[in-house]
């Protein structure tokens, strides 16, 4: 009987269900790297996934001992759980069981399988997005296709000598390697094959899933091809194609995975502890002394991300300000076509598709600087094609480097030498050739005749654009106030020379800067009709409200405002004093943020910040979401005037404006989820960077302009890069522990949400993520989620040592 | 609407007759949109119809309909109708799946009056 090709099909995508997913670089998003395993509660998946991948899923001993020596694991706490387990060892024979434990089961340095590497290299050849000055051919045919042709001319292909040697098709492929095995004996053997190499298999199943990716549409590869290339490898190779070990169910747990399992919940606990005796310390603080609100100055609303929170604060400080925090790419759903730029990208989270096209065009009174900006980007333009043109070219190359050497030695010293000033050089050039955020508008309203076949629509509908504003005030729990300046600001980092930069961007805009997101919400909310609609769904902003859209560059700290500096839509003098109170709080925000690098070299922290974000040797040009522990949806009160150290994701909320729950119920199927991604991904990357993450920058090398490699080849990387988690070789910034949600809201109306919402009380149920409630309906009690749907009290009432305490006894 | 005469002229057939066929409709997470999709395209069958962010309670417990910002956490359900064979295919290609993933499929009878407007290239 032929093998059927939907049955095929739907065997390879359960074999490859344990494996995750892996953006490319240009939108590195971050996702939980054991993403395929979520379904199952998190010590397991972690049993499974050491089976499948290998690697740790616990921190390492040493790791435990810092954290128990520095006061991070509370003994008591620690104590408890020992109890709970009956285990009567002490913390110290217990860390150096761990220890022992480790120094038995190290791993072999992993084995160099030349099926391996006929695989990386036929991958990488494929996958090229733009790097090869000699593409491999036939690709247009499909990974099959253009392998079977060419795998010929590659010697680890035995016996290939014409493409009529190999099978016509995949299925034709995959059919000869499993002639004569039952149908049950395929799954296990496919999944063998798509763990062995997990970088490359989850950029593949992503490309498959993603509904635009125009490489895939040119260029399509899938799970079934690259089996039939691999199998058939294998088969020629003589290899045995099952795994030689026995099926790769999850192993019985070991002792030492025990007893790291029940550390890391004693540190977790101890953690979450401290936090919410901040929080309620906050909330002492500012039920006390909070007078009739006046009307702010400016209320400026930035991304939910972990380093707003160090900004907010700083901004509250030295101003009459509010802040708020919403997800960064502000609810809007969109591609983002910048002004000059080729392709669009995403600017929304991984988790929900673009449904609307924002492109830049140039505003009508600027068109002058435009037509210098493409003058500049000509000539620009020219002279990279010119060098690569030399570069790569046979006959000029040699000849190239001797004339040239020297000016592009002198542009190397420079730029290692004294980063800042090329820095400041670099600004002067964007000065002199214009900058499209300056000159450039988005296309806000529809435009039905821009629309391009099979794009998105151009511009959002009067009732997307309603749609939108009500949402994000919605969501936020704005209340009635409007001060006269409300201020949008994305987020994006700052940093030459660094692949992972999307990692560093706002990963609600799918690893791109937020700010064009920012910039369509103002727009949309100054909108008088908008107005109009919102005015009649309760939302009454004042005719003397501007809304402006803005940047915070989070490496530097310095926050720019999108506005026409020749006609600005508020008083000058307004905008003076919002500019420099932002620039004072740049400079706080910047020396407490210096102080986390180890060995800072400039005198100031704007300086070191600056330094920074110019040196293109810099491997830690800011700290990105380390150290994210816990997403908090509440109001500002909750956190207001307490330092979190930027390690909580701030999400606006008032339970007072959402009677039915839809706006937290979006909070947490939506940002939440995104949170947990991140805070997985930052997890796993630290405890095992090797497997999980992307081990160390210095030796990092670019695929194909679409991922990372370790050296010169071998399995994508998928994680995070040692340097964005450790101070130094010894010592770890990103402290390991899942992520804390934080609800202010009656404890009921979670209840019924997690009811509805299987997605959200799945991860909780699994314990990816912790919940507590801050319920307002019963004295802001806290109340802990337990697995399975039940509520304890938190444990930590005892608020921190104040003074408040004492007048009330 | 084509009235009656315009069907008799095409047809050669009463506008009344309906021709027996079979319809399948699948409930899948979202996340499985493509594969279903794709086994779809390949069966032959010559349409079908996406409901995306369907609610509804199943064995993992409720799944709300529209979420705002997040378009994966959703269960899509498509229906189509064909000839038993092409249905048939498109079962074989759906039955391994749920071995391992969450999901539904019902397959009835149907009836159609415009029998060829449903037959695919593989019936033709």
């Amino acid at each position: 009987m032929p093998i059927d090709r939907a049955v095929l099909r739907a065997r390879i995508e359960n074999a490859a269900a344990p494996v995750g997913l892996l953006w490319p670089l240009e939108t590195f998003n971050a996702t939980n790297p054991l993403l395929g395993l979520e379904a199952q509660p998190f010590h397991e998946a972690i049993r499974r996934a050491r089976a499948l991948f290998g690697g740790r899923g616990y921190p390492q001993a040493d790791t435990f001992r810092r954290a128990w020596e520095e006061g991070e694991i509370d003994p008591d706490v620690l104590q408890k759980h020992l109890d709970d387990r009956g285990i009567a060892a002490s913390p110290e024979a217990l860390l150096f069981e761990m220890e022992n434990a480790e120094r038995d089961a190290r791993p072999s340095a992993p084995a160099d399988d030349p099926l391996d590497r006929a695989m990386c290299r036929w991958m990488a050849a494929f996958v090229d997005q733009g790097q090869a000055p000699w593409p491999m051919p036939h690709r247009r045919d499909g990974f099959y296709a253009a392998w079977r042709q060419l795998a010929p001319y590659d010697g680890a292909v035995p016996g290939a000598r014409r493409p009529d040697d190999l099978p016509a098709t995949w299925v034709d492929a995959l059919a000869d390697v499993l002639a004569g095995r039952p149908e049950s004996s395929w799954e296990p053997l496919f999944e063998h094959h798509l763990t062995a190499l997990p970088g490359w298999v989850s950029f593949i199943k992503r490309r498959m899933r993603a509904k635009r990716d125009a490489w895939q549409q040119t260029y399509p590869i899938t799970l079934a091809h690259y089996l039939a290339v691999r199998l058939t490898v294998a088969k020629r190779m003589g290899r045995s194609l099952t795994p030689d070990a026995g099926p790769t169910d999850a192993p019985s747990d070991t002792r030492a995975s025990q007893i790291a399992a029940l550390w890391l919940e004693a540190w977790e606990e101890s953690d979450r502890n401290r936090l919410l005796r901040t929080l309620r310390t906050s909330m002492r603080t500012s039920s006390n002394g909070s007078a009739a609100a006046e009307r702010p100055a400016a209320q400026l609303v930035f991304c939910i991300d972990v380093r707003s929170e160090i900004i907010r604060r700083h901004i509250e400080q030295v101003g009459p300000y509010e802040t708020h925090g919403y997800a960064g790419f502000f609810g809007i759903p969109m591609q983002h076509d910048a002004y000059g730029a080729a392709s669009g990208v995403k600017t929304c989270p991984p988790i929900v598709d673009p449904k609307h096209r924002i492109a830049d065009r140039p505003a009508e009174a600027h068109e002058d600087d435009a037509h210098r900006y493409d003058a500049w980007q000509r000539i620009q333009e020219a002279g990279r094609s010119l060098l690569n043109t030399l570069k790569s070219n046979v006959a000029a190359a040699f000849g190239f480097v001797e004339g040239s050497g020297g000016f592009f030695g002198a542009a190397l010293a420079a730029r290692t030498l004294a980063p800042s000033a090329l820095g400041t050089m670099d600004e002067a050039v964007t000065r002199r050739t214009g900058d499209p955020n300056q000159f450039c508008t988005p296309t806000v309203d529809r435009q039905p005749d821009a629309d391009t076949e099979d794009g998105l629509p151009l511009g959002l509908s009067h009732e997307a654009k309603v749609l939108y504003a009500e949402a994000a005030f919605q969501l936020m729990g704005w209340g009635d106030t409007f001060a006269p300046i409300v201020v949008f600001a994305g987020h994006g980092s700052q940093t030459p020379n660094n692949p992972y930069k999307s990692s560093l961007d706002c990963g609600a805009c799918a690893g791109n800067p937020g700010g064009p997101n920012a910039r369509v919400l103002a727009a949309i909310c100054n909108d008088p009709a908008v107005q109009a609609s919102l005015r009649e769904r309760g939302i009454d902003i004042p005719s003397d409200t501007v809304f402006l859209a803005g940047q915070h560059n989070t490496t530097t700290d310095a926050i720019t405002l999108f506005v026409d500096d020749d006609d600005p839509p508020v008083s000058a003098e307004a905008l003076q004093r919002l500019r420099a109170d932002l620039e004072e709080a740049q400079t706080r925000a910047a020396d407490e943020r210096s102080g986390t690098f180890a060995g800072a070299r400039a005198s100031t922290g704007v300086d070191e910040t600056r330094r920074r974000a110019a040196d293109w040797a810099e491997t830690r040009p800011e700290w990105g979401l380390a150290g994210n522990a816990a997403f908090i949806i509440g109001p500002r009160s909750l956190t207001k005037g307490q330092s979190l150290d930027g390690r909580c994701f701030l999400h606006s909320y008032d339970w007072r404006h959402d009677a039915d729950g839809t706006a937290l119920e979006t909070i947490l199927t939506g940002p939440l989820v995104v949170g947990e991604w991140i805070s997985t991904q930052y997890y796993f990357s630290t405890v095992d960077n090797a497997v999980h993450g992307s081990g160390s920058k210095i030796t990092h090398n670019v695929q194909g302009k679409a991922a990372i490699v370790q050296g010169n080849g071998g399995d994508l990387m998928t994680g995070l890069p040692l340097q964005s988690l450790q101070t130094d070789d010894e010592r770890r910034y990103h402290a390991p522990l899942r992520l804390m949600a934080v609800v202010h809201a009656p404890v009921d109306r979670v209840e019924a949400i997690l009811d509805r919402q299987a997605a959200v009380s799945q991860l909780l149920n699994n314990e990816w993520v912790a919940l507590t409630v801050v319920d307002p309906t019963d004295g802001d009690a806290f109340l802990r989620y337990e697995p399975g749907g039940t509520w304890r009290p938190a444990s930590a009432p005892a608020p921190m040592a104040d003074p408040l305490d004492a007048v009330a006894a | 609407m084509s009235k009656p005469t315009n069907e008799q002229s095409q047809t050669g057939q009463t506008p009344h007759t309906l021709h027996p066929l079979k319809k399948i409709e699948i409930i899948v997470p979202s996340e499985k949109e493509t594969f279903v999709q794709e086994l779809l395209d390949d069966s032959g069958v010559s349409g079908y119809t996406i409901h995306r962010d369907v609610a509804g309670r199943g064995s993992h417990g409720f799944h709300e309909g529209r979420l705002l910002f997040n378009d994966r956490a959703g269960l899509v359900m498509f229906f189509a109708v064909s000839s038993e064979d092409t249905i048939q295919a498109i079962v074989d290609g759906l039955t391994p799946l749920f071995e391992k993933s969450s999901g539904v499929m019902f397959v009835s009878d149907t009836r159609v009056v415009r029998l060829n407007k449903f037959l695919g290239e593989a019936d033709e």
